[in-house]
């Protein structure tokens, strides 16, 4: 459900404020392909200034670097996967997938790949429905409004980009703290 | 609109690759093998993590804008929805209210309050900011200026963006041409304001019905565009 929603306002923020044709087929590939909220709220704003792509990918690089943390813990419990699978799971590996896959109690090995595989595949689809959702309810929206008057009113939406960032920061110094204790 | 695909293509695919190479990255590393986990990998990432996070905080600050491209950074604002933001996720660990409830006080703050803090100015074409009278006096808002070199701290006192057209409104009467151009290009364009174009002033008292009385955007003196060649330059084309 979190995922819907937050899809659907990274929909509605990349049609809203990327300034581009087509918003919803772009907003269904940076979806399916990237499945990171981060990226899909924080990338808006390089792509509405057309930055160059090694920016663009330096900033990935940068807002995603702790995904590459997230895989030493699954190494060990997903080496018998198979391995378009196991390239499946990799690219799921996102924040709260992790949080689920890290902390499930199933042992034994085929269960609990059948559990990350199903969770995969539903967190996916949610978060593609949301935000493919958002994307389109705001281009039918621009049939009927004038665009110029969308952009009035989403002015300052570019705050969630700081706030999502802040939520994450909090999450990971409460981390910090928990783990000094 | 070809390029803008090709554009957005390239986006998808960058994100793709960085995004998996990132997550792939452990089990290229240690997949294969049986090779111990190195301890200080958790504790690096532990570390790390945090600090790039913190730098795209400041970052995304300092990256805010009011409508008319005013840095917001130093109004209260963000600073008030953040501390909202963390305190509500502190309480309820729900990262999708913390974020929505963050932003939508932070676009009503922006909104209603921001223009009270930010000294902000309407420089389009219907309030022109610079006006010079038919005797060649110079005007910034209504107020007289003495030295044309005070013209671009105005601008800038004002939060006037250095890539928007400053209109300047000429009296009629005023046909001082070469005056007008040393004005744009020695303390307009040499001060960062390179865009600039001037409009004419007309009064409502003769003249085709359709053109003359028409109040444009509440300003009390009527004129109207005079479509001119050359009358928008930027010379650092």
């Amino acid at each position: 459900m979190g995922y819907t929603t937050m899809g659907f306002v990274a929909g509605v923020l990349l049609a809203a404020k990327g300034g581009l044709v087509l918003s919803p087929l772009w907003a269904f590939l940076t979806s399916s392909l990237w499945v990171t909220g981060t990226m899909s709220i924080a990338g808006v704003q390089p792509i509405s200034e057309r930055a160059p792509l090694y920016a663009f990918a330096a900033m990935t690089l940068a807002v995603n670097f702790r995904y590459a943390f997230y895989g030493f813990s699954m190494l060990s419990r997903w080496r018998s996967a198979p391995f378009a699978r196991k390239c499946y799971l990799i690219l799921m590996l996102t924040d709260e997938n992790y949080a689920l896959e890290s902390s499930c109690r199933i042992h034994e090995p085929k269960a609990y790949l059948r559990y990350c595989t199903a969770i995969s595949v539903f967190n996916h689809s949610y978060w593609i429905a949301g935000v493919v959702a958002g994307a389109v309810t705001v281009c039918l929206l621009g049939f009927a409004v004038d665009p110029d008057t969308i952009r009035r009113h989403t002015n300052g939406m570019e705050f969630s980009m700081a706030a999502l960032f802040l939520v994450i920061l909090t999450d990971q110094m409460k981390g910090l703290l928990r783990h000094g204790k | 609109m070809g390029n803008e695909i090709l554009y957005m293509l390239g986006v998808v695919a960058v994100g793709f690759a960085v995004n998996f190479a990132l997550r792939a990255l452990p089990f290229v590393l240690f997949g294969s093998s049986r090779r111990e986990l190195p301890a200080w990998v958790g504790r690096f990432g532990d570390f790390v993590s945090p600090v790039i996070i913190a730098a795209l905080v400041v970052y995304s600050y300092a990256t805010l804008r009011t409508a008319a491209g005013a840095p917001c950074w130093l109004t209260p604002w963000p600073y008030l929805a953040g501390a909202l933001t963390v305190a509500l996720q502190l309480l309820f660990r729900n990262p999708l209210a913390s974020i929505v409830a963050g932003t939508v006080v932070y676009m009503c703050l922006l909104n209603c309050g921001c223009r009270t803090v930010v000294n902000e100015v309407e420089y389009d074409i219907d309030h022109p900011l610079i006006r010079i009278s038919a005797d060649g006096s110079l005007y910034f808002k209504d107020s007289p200026v003495r030295d044309p070199n005070e013209l671009a701290a105005l601008l800038r006192k004002n939060n006037v963006p250095k890539d928007a057209t400053i209109y300047i409104l000429l009296d009629e009467g005023y046909n001082d041409q070469r005056a007008l151009w040393v004005l744009r290009h020695n303390y307009l364009t040499r001060a960062g304001y390179p865009r600039s174009a001037w409009i004419h002033s007309r009064r409502a008292v003769s003249g085709r019905p359709e053109e003359v009385g028409r109040s444009l955007g509440g300003s009390s003196t009527p004129y109207e565009r005079v479509p001119r060649r050359g009358t928008e330059t930027n010379f650092r084309r």
